[in-house]
């Protein structure tokens, strides 16, 4: 049986055909995600957060947006090899958040 | 790099058909080409395998990647389709084979 997000083909309606803002917290966490997998460092590949959002649930899956998947499987990640924890990840946050009001994450 | 000095399995032109493979975890074959069948239109090289990408295997082997295309008609069973449309897709070696001759 393939996964919930293998659907290509499936009936899905209309496509939606309204082009979305590039937000900035999606570039700086792809930008982030690159450097992780780039050939030097090679910490997290694109295929091992691909496996971490096509096995975190459907609910979780349909909820989040392209990038807001991405960016929770690498925040999984990193947490299950010990490099940070979530925890450590939201004081961060808001962190930045205090140091830049605008920089709050809309999706 | 097992295999890179070897001739090639498959040649452009070559009918192949998709194997369902059955393999668990992340892989890179859409369900919708499964037990397919399209003709090899180039061949992409060498590439480290997804599967063991996805679980932070990053040591090889090199694995060779097609590109094929399908009739979107032996696809999708709809009449949305003109009879020549094609979808182009690019499959890893080890998910092809060669399309056994049939009585047509």
């Amino acid at each position: 049986m393939s996964g919930y997000h293998d659907i290509g083909g499936h009936a899905a309606g209309l496509i939606p055909k309204t082009e979305l803002p590039f937000q900035h917290w999606e570039k700086q966490s792809e930008a982030i995600r690159n450097l992780l997998g780039d050939g030097a460092r090679r910490v997290i590949s694109l295929d091992e957060i691909r496996l971490g959002f096509e096995s975190f649930g459907i609910e979780k899956y349909q909820a989040y947006s392209f990038y807001r998947r991405r960016l929770e499987a690498m925040i999984d990640i990193l947490e299950k090899k010990g490099l940070i924890t979530r925890h450590e990840f939201e004081q961060e946050l808001l962190g930045i958040q205090a140091r830049w009001p605008r920089v709050v994450p809309q999706d | 790099m097992t295999g890179i000095a070897q001739p090639l399995p498959f040649s452009v032109g070559d009918h192949v058909t998709v194997l369902s493979l059955g393999k668990q975890g992340h892989i890179r074959t859409p369900d919708y080409v499964l037990e397919k069948s399209g003709v090899v239109i180039q061949f992409c090289g060498y590439f480290l395998n997804p599967e063991d990408l996805s679980v932070g295997k990053t040591s090889g082997p090199m694995v060779q990647l097609y590109r094929v295309q399908f009739l979107m008609s032996h696809l999708w069973h709809n009449t949305q389709h003109r009879p020549n449309d094609l979808l182009c897709i690019e499959i890893y070696g080890h998910w092809l084979a060669l399309t056994k001759e049939t009585a047509a």
